[in-house]
């Protein structure tokens, strides 16, 4: 399984949101931090 | 999900976008974040492209996804990773926001 290493480049994903608009995480680039959550699963 | 919601204005007084993904698809997103009144992006990824990018693990025996968390800075770099041991095993906030401020003053 691939992982994310520290000081290197996020990699970049294209997904909808739930209600079908697309997020890019460069959409973020130059403008925002960014926390990725991996969700463990609705509770 | 609660304390991420509950401390939300912190993360975007210090330019924070919270992102969460999930292995859900759209309309179980939908459900829980209108029940939840969360602000934040949901992204449901049932074919798990991105949760496998990031090497998000299943763990078979707990039979559940490990939670992980990743702090990507304004350049795109990542700046912090947590892979979780268990489905408890979560950074609390206050450990995240000191990360996002110490971004911030870079």
């Amino acid at each position: 399984m691939p992982r994310v290493a520290i000081n290197t480049p996020a990699p970049d994903f294209e997904l909808p949101d739930f209600s079908g608009k697309i997020v890019r995480l460069s959409d973020f680039t130059g403008s925002k931090n960014v926390l990725l959550v991996f969700n463990r699963g609705f509770t | 999900m609660a304390q991420l919601r509950h401390d939300h204005q912190k993360f975007v007084e210090r330019d924070v976008q919270i992102i969460v993904l999930g292995p859900e698809n759209a309309q179980a997103f939908a459900e829980y974040w209108q029940k939840e009144e969360l602000p934040f992006i949901g992204l449901p990824d049932p074919k798990a492209g991105t949760l496998k990018l990031y090497g998000q693990e299943v763990n078979l025996f707990k039979l559940g996804r490990m939670p992980a968390q990743v702090l990507i800075d304004k350049n795109g770099i990542a700046r912090y990773v947590h892979y979780g041991h268990d489905m408890t095993d979560i950074p609390p906030n206050e450990e995240l926001l000191a990360l996002a401020d110490e971004l911030n003053s870079q």
